[in-house]
């Protein structure tokens, strides 16, 4: 899908890369700084790096110096950024239509595709400015698609997005992704999108290509699980399958000596080592194990540490030889009298463990 | 209410300020554009040289102008031995000065209003597969219009009150160069011209309060637009 190799410096910061991957979506994942934005615009054309060798779906665009340079306009990659940046001058059908060939391709089958999956219709015919951040990027993600690109460029399309609306949006990059078959370069600090959405994944830092992989592969080596904690508060656990219990449909996972995790039913053979994800905002809480409840799994687990973000409490638990995040409303911990040491019971239903492979 | 001599004189004086917009509108863009998107030392001296009429004494411009296209000036002299015509002292005169004095204000009021258009606008454009010309005419140009249009009026109402390189370069020919400011100086050298003076100070200050109001109205607009 994409070959790149890239030296670009401007104002002191130098990207240098280089990789190939065969996508069709590919995750471009780091902290903020790392050189995301910047390996994006080198590939959309909007940098011109001296020293680069860049192709599209086999076509080269960029071979400088001296070679190729085709300018963006020709490269069919389409950009969708954080910010929708709809033309404020013209409607949303206007919008919409705006590429070169958009106008027929929205009166096509094709293009009626995109208005369905991406739920437009009842936007067309409104002022811009009257939508909502969530419709103002469905809108900019359709404009993006009627232009019939090779590759879409994803700039933290979720990133300027409440949490709801985030996973709405993911939602239908996912039904892109699955339904209209467009090859993505999504860029991302969230390691949940990146394990929804990408099939192959380059780490960035300070410019630089530090891993590169299946996004599960990735995210379970120490130095990204550093940049993940940077920005989220995922649970990524590595954990040893005990056996299946195929008539429950779970399969049990060793968090320590006596403690199982019960997860969702896997492929992978008993003694093998299998990574979880798991929200912190998936795990519930309780002073005393409760009796007759769905959930599979009720640990008991004392707290370590309580941190305090915001409108948000975190916090940490230790479970066997495990930890695991939590996170909570203050009013919950407040009624709750967390402390460090706290004993408590962790429920966690099997549906919220995400098996990454 | 106004003589006939002094109608004649204000509508040749909206003639040559209309021309001297008209014709100063198209370059205006480019170079407001140029000025705004251009990142080159280059554009320093040149944005210094369109600037140069506004900071100018305007009898200097017109001296310059005089050099370039009076008779034996090397403009003047060439459309001469092309045309078989003159410049100097005519209406067209009087237009390219209007247009040069006015020129500063118009191309900064553009330049302002490019500068006021998310660039990132411009990149999605690009991305979707508009190339820079296209990229200009449906995105930036009108997005920049309100800014174009202020730049306009304003340059218009400069132009109309044009003195200094027009009695230079054109003269005053009743009828032909003899417009309101130079029509002003006229009266006031002439015995009993008090009332005339009024009458145009009155019709220049209608005229220039309305220009004003206006770029100010469009500004307003601009900025409230940019900032949706």
């Amino acid at each position: 899908m994409i070959e790149m190799r890239t030296r670009h410096s401007v104002r002191g910061f130098t990207l240098d890369v280089h990789f190939e991957s065969a996508g069709p979506v590919l995750g471009i994942f780091g902290a903020s700084g790392s050189g995301k934005t910047t390996l994006l615009h080198c590939v959309a054309g909007l940098l011109k790096p001296r020293d680069a060798r860049i192709s599209v779906n086999t076509r080269m665009v960029c071979n400088r110096p001296g070679g190729t340079w085709v300018p963006p306009e020709r490269r069919k990659c389409a950009l969708v950024t954080q910010e929708p940046l709809l033309f404020p001058h013209l409607s949303t059908r206007g919008n919409l239509a705006y590429a070169s060939g958009a106008k027929d391709a929205l009166e096509s089958d094709s293009g009626w595709k995109i208005v369905d999956v991406l739920r437009l219709k009842p936007l067309l015919d409104r002022n811009t400015a009257s939508l909502s951040g969530g419709e103002k990027q469905r809108v900019a993600l359709g404009r993006a698609l009627l232009s019939k690109p090779e590759m879409l460029l994803l700039d933290e399309p979720t990133s300027s997005l409440d949490a709801e609306l985030a996973r709405d949006v993911l939602s239908l990059l996912l039904q892109v992704k699955l339904e209209l078959k467009v090859p993505m370069l999504f860029v991302t600090h969230k390691a949940g999108e990146l394990m929804a959405l990408a099939d192959d994944c380059v780490v960035l830092e300070s410019g630089k290509v530090i891993s590169q992989g299946a996004p599960v592969n990735v995210l379970s080596k120490p130095r990204a699980i550093g940049v993940a904690n940077l920005v989220g508060v995922d649970n990524l656990l590595r954990l040893e399958v005990l056996r299946h219990d195929e008539a429950g449909g779970v399969t049990l996972l060793a968090m320590g000596a006596d403690v199982a995790l019960a997860a969702p039913l896997c492929a992978s053979a008993p003694g093998k080592t299998v990574s979880v994800g798991l929200y912190a905002d998936e795990v519930m809480l309780c002073l005393e194990n409760p009796a007759g409840i769905s959930a599979r799994n009720a640990l008991a687990c004392d707290v370590t540490r309580i941190s305090e973000m915001g409108h948000e409490v975190l916090v940490e638990l230790k479970i066997g030889l495990q930890s695991l995040r939590a996170r909570l409303t203050p009013s919950a911990a407040h009624e709750l009298g967390l402390a460090q040491g706290t004993h408590v019971v962790a429920l966690i239903k099997t549906s919220a463990i995400h098996m990454l492979g | 209410m106004l003589t006939g001599a002094e109608t004649e004189v204000v509508l040749l004086s909206f003639q040559v300020a209309g021309w001297s917009v008209l014709v100063s509108v198209v370059p205006g863009i480019l170079l407001g554009w140029l000025f705004a998107r251009w990142h080159n030392p280059a554009r320093a001296l040149l944005q210094g040289l369109v600037m140069l009429p506004l900071v100018l004494p305007p009898v200097v411009t017109g001296y310059v102008l005089l050099w370039l296209l009076g008779r034996s000036g090397p403009l003047g002299s060439a459309w001469h031995s092309v045309t078989g015509g003159h410049i100097a002292y005519t209406t067209a005169a009087c237009v390219i000065a209007a247009a040069i004095v006015g020129f500063p204000l118009m191309v900064e009021g553009i330049r302002l209003s490019v500068l006021g258009v998310d660039r990132r606008l411009e990149d999605v454009s690009r991305s979707l597969g508009r190339g820079r010309g296209a990229t200009f005419l449906r995105v930036t140009l009108p997005l920049s219009l309100p800014g174009v249009v202020a730049g306009a009026v304003l340059s218009f109402a400069r132009a109309l009150g044009e003195f200094g390189a027009t009695i230079v370069i054109a003269g005053n020919i009743e009828g032909q160069t003899r417009t309101i400011p130079v029509a002003v100086y006229t009266l006031l050298n002439a015995p009993g011209g008090e009332p005339g003076v009024m009458r145009l100070a009155g019709v220049s200050v209608a005229i220039a309060l309305v220009a004003l109001l206006v770029a100010f109205w469009l500004g307003a607009r601009q900025r409230r637009r940019v900032s949706a």
